[in-house]
């Protein structure tokens, strides 16, 4: 017993050191600073807390005695210590004695092991590093192994304790969106001095925040009138953000929302129909180069010559932002049917490399037809959307059509789930030949899948033309295909609320945290297999998925109560 | 819809046979260039023969497409760089023939071992957890694990480029008739050709690899015959990784140079070979994967199109087959089922 726990200590604290280690390299330490070592220790007691937990099951969590588990983070901070602490000092030793670390390795500079040991880097270098730091540093992680197993036994008091909680969470779940929407306005006051620099952040954090809140509270609202009320105060909440966020916020939030719509056409495709599309950025591109082609028609040579030898005058917008709509979306639809056709026949993975050459073949043609798209100069001057002379340019107004579009999306694709189309794309989702056995017409029904997720993508891409004015091929790389399905799927996929929250925690964090940029997409990444690994459903899943995807591990207690709440839910979808 | 589907896809064969009447035979260029411009492309296709097979390979018996394949390559190629520092501070790399042979065959080793260890760890913490989940969860883990491996390169050994420096004995090449032949196309595409042998050897003649063959084919079955369908998991992206590092230091003295990024795209246009030939399917990587080298070098000039269309000619070729073969060139047609 005594030997398995010693075992299953070193274990953890070789992988505490693999991610020690790793913290290390990426230059965390100097970006920390001085209580770099107390904060390393703490995030190692987090990872020990999570390794020793184990949490597999319930039951072997409640069965946890304090003596093994105590041995075993001792021990795993132990020997995380031990190694952490060797590491460090090999490398100071290295850069006291002259060696240059840092073409090999871009971010050990003397800083950075400064840092850990808590002393000025200067003082590294000319050799003055406390003897007995390593030592300091090996107490700080075992004392955190020692930290995690307490972590583990004061979660396991907390879990046996029955809370007698019920309509207060509820309640709480329902108001928390309108506390944080009105912590926004107060802070929106210029007066008020909270959070001194970081007050905008903050109070852009609380914003999204309210967002995603308020999908929660819909959540818990109880289906029927309340959930109504719930829903049309929630959306005048919504309706003055706009009003008191300044610039900055606005257009971060901006740009949000057209990822929401991105993310909403693509969940057609993806989460209702199954289609696995990574090239879903050629419809965005499509919509925001015709709108550009519309708007600034002087900004491509052979365009712009084609409309003088035709007679029309190619120095001013052919279109307004709000006629040109309709053609966008019907160009971006037409390609959807294109990118149709050849793949219908198209399982699984081939769909995806194809959509993926797709998405690929429409951004190297515009990065190379250089006569027609300006090439990687990019096509300049767009004009913002007009109305009755007001220009919609700003950041906040930006942000309204965002919401505004994002708004007619979600409603569009909440009925679509609803109908006889979206029961045809589940069908075709879950098994292509059952489906076509049942009477569902496979070639209809795909194409209407892809271009109706074409159609709003298209539409995303022309607000986006129009909040950017200058676009270039480099806006359309396959980056924004997979950080579109990524937030699909960390939201939850076939789910529209989930898509909001998904683009709040992958668009709008990163934008927040513009600070830690270096450490932005690394975070996100690990966050993407952290979450497949331990949340696969995503944030707020739709019902039919969480049950899918814990059908077998949690039978019982958590399913059970669902069905009736999924008939209360189709049934007032069925009324309304 | 199937005559439209067709009938498209005969559409654009005959215009490809159009365009390569009317303008490239129209050239007139001289054999010795189509001959050179074909090397060229084999050089490539060996390279990214290499890395569809390991794509294909753990497709083939996780069913899931590998997306950080081409950041296991790129992390191998890093390590030949750092291994190719290290003999050229020992002076081997100008010694005589047989050290520079040596050292660059333990650069090679030093690749894959990186590639390896990589390709191992991938396994381990982002797809072992998610073995029985549906498709779409370790795709996304796998695109999750491709960025986390490019940034964290980035971040740990920054932005600028590691050259390859080629060894004196490797520079230059000899005549073939009116051809160029670089030596080091001689070599990778050579070397790659002995790594598909041995893969196949592998595959095909000894009992891990029967036992890989077996849980391809069903692993539940495997695992009642008490094949360990775990190790014959982890031996699958050993054996593919292993190839992958091979290439990526093969693609780092092709390229002589290797960034954070540079995995990506030879990783991408390895999927779509893999693809190509048929997923899953080991002969199918290796035809893909040429065929896929030789459009792409020959494509171009063949069309009379400047070469930054190559790569949406070898995606047209490759959507154009898989109108006619929907399984790919060599894809058995039976497999659809099981995914």
């Amino acid at each position: 017993m005594r030997l398995r726990s010693l075992q299953r200590g070193s274990r953890i604290g070789a992988i505490a050191f693999a991610i020690l280690t790793y913290l290390i390299l990426i230059g965390l330490p100097t970006r920390l600073g001085a209580p770099a070592m107390s904060v390393l220790a703490l995030l190692a007691a987090l990872i020990f807390w999570l390794a020793l937990r184990g949490g597999k099951s319930k039951q072997a969590f409640a069965n946890r005695a304090p003596a093994p588990l105590f041995l075993t983070g001792t021990t795993a901070g132990f020997v995380a210590g031990l190694l952490t602490a060797l590491l460090t000092a090999g490398f100071a030793q290295l850069l006291m004695s002259g060696v240059n670390v840092q073409p090999y390795l871009d971010k050990i500079v003397p800083m950075n092991m400064a840092a850990l040991y808590g002393v000025m880097p200067g003082a590294l270098v000319a050799g003055e590093a406390p003897a007995w730091g390593w030592l300091w540093q090996m107490a700080f992680v075992t004392l955190a192994g020692v930290g995690g197993a307490l972590l583990v036994l004061i979660e396991r008091a907390l879990r046996q304790r029955t809370w007698s909680v019920g309509g207060a969470t509820r309640w709480l779940a329902i108001l928390l969106p309108f506390i944080l929407l009105g912590f926004v306005i107060w802070l929106g006051n210029p007066a008020v001095t909270l959070g001194g620099n970081a007050k905008g952040t903050l109070r852009l954090l609380m914003a999204m925040a309210a967002i995603g809140s308020g999908l929660f509270a819909l959540r818990a609202a109880r289906p029927g009138r309340e959930q109504r009320v719930l829903a049309l105060l929630l959306f005048v909440g919504l309706a003055c953000l706009p009003f008191t966020l300044d610039q900055f916020q606005n257009s971060v939030m901006g740009i949000v929302f057209i990822f929401v719509m991105m993310g909403l056409g693509l969940n057609i495709v993806v989460g209702f129909a199954g289609l696995l599309d990574l090239g879903y950025v050629a419809f965005f591109a499509i919509g925001a180069y015709v709108y550009a082609f519309l708007s600034a028609p002087f900004a491509s040579p052979a365009f712009s010559s084609l409309l003088t030898s035709l007679g029309i005058p190619a120095a001013a917008p052919l279109t307004s932002f709000w006629l040109a709509i309709p053609i966008t979306m019907v160009a971006a639809g037409v390609g959807g049917v294109l990118l149709g056709i050849p793949v219908l026949r198209l399982r699984g993975d081939y769909l995806a490399i194809v959509t993926l050459g797709f998405g690929e073949i429409i951004r190297l043609f515009m990065l190379n037809l250089s006569d027609l798209t300006n090439g990687p100069r990019g096509m300049l001057n767009i004009a913002p959307p007009y109305l009755f002379g007001y220009s919609f340019g700003n950041p906040r107004d930006i942000f309204i059509l965002a919401l505004l579009g994002a708004g007619v999306i979600a409603f569009t694709a909440h009925r679509l789930d609803g109908s006889r189309l979206g029961r045809a794309w589940i069908a075709m989702r879950e098994d292509e030949d059952v489906a076509q056995a049942t009477g569902v017409n496979l070639v209809r029904t795909k194409l209407l899948a892809f271009a109706i997720g074409a159609l709003f993508a298209g539409l995303a891409g022309q607000l986006y033309a129009a909040r950017q004015m200058n676009i270039f091929p480099d806006n359309f790389t396959l980056f924004v295909s997979v950080d579109t399905l990524s937030l699909v799927i960390v939201g939850g996929m076939g789910s529209i609320p989930g898509v909001v929250l998904g683009a709040l925690a992958l668009k709008g964090l990163p934008e927040v945290l513009r600070g830690v940029d270096e450490y932005r997409i690394v975070a996100f990444a690990a966050l993407l297999v952290i979450m497949m690994i331990v949340r696969p459903e995503g944030i707020l899943p739709s019902t039919r998925r969480r049950r899918e995807l814990h059908s077998g591990n949690e039978p019982g207690a958590e399913v059970a109560p669902e069905p009736i709440r999924i008939g209360a839910l189709t049934q007032e979808g069925g009324k309304a | 819809m199937q005559w439209l589907v067709r009938g498209l896809g005969l559409l654009g064969i005959a215009l490809l046979i159009w365009r390569v009447a009317t303008v490239g035979l129209a050239e007139n260029y001289p054999l010795s260039f189509w001959m050179s411009q074909a090397i060229n492309g084999l050089v490539l296709g060996g390279v990214y023969a290499l890395v569809a097979l390991g794509y294909t390979l753990v497709y083939g018996i996780l069913l899931m497409i590998n997306f950080a394949h081409g950041e296991v390559m790129m992390i191998g190629a890093f390590t030949g760089v750092f291994a190719l520092q290290f003999f050229t501070a020992l002076g081997w790399m100008s010694g005589p023939t047989t050290m520079v042979i040596l050292a660059l065959l333990l650069i090679a080793a030093a690749g894959m071992l990186g590639s390896i260890v990589t390709g191992v760890t991938l396994e381990r913490v982002a797809y072992r957890p998610l073995r029985g989940a549906p498709r779409l969860v370790p795709l996304i883990s796998a695109i999750g694990a491709s960025l986390f491996l490019q940034y964290s390169v980035l971040l740990v050994f920054g932005v600028s480029p590691r050259t390859y420096t080629k060894p004196p004995l490797l520079e230059g090449g000899f005549r073939l008739g009116d051809v160029f032949v670089p030596y080091t196309g001689v070599i990778i595409f050579g070397a790659s050709l002995l790594l598909m042998l041995a893969l196949y050897l592998i595959v095909q003649r000894t009992k891990l690899g029967k036992a890989m063959r077996a849980v391809a084919e069903d692993k539940g079955t495997a695992a009642l015959m008490g094949i360990d369908v775990d190790r014959v998991i982890v031996f699958t992206f050993i054996l593919s990784a292993a190839l992958a590092g091979a290439a990526g230091v093969m693609l780092g003295f092709h390229n002589t140079v290797v960034k954070f990024n540079s995995g990506f795209i030879p990783g991408i246009k390895a999927f779509t070979a893999a693809v190509l030939g048929g997923i899953g399917n080991i002969p199918g990587a290796m035809v893909g994967a040429l065929l896929l080298g030789l459009i792409e070098a020959i494509g171009p000039s063949a069309l009379g199109i400047p070469t930054e269309y190559k790569d949406i000619i070898a995606f047209s070729v490759l959507v154009i087959v898989l109108i006619f073969r929907p399984s790919g060139l060599l894809g058995e047609v039976v497999s659809e089922k099981k995914a």
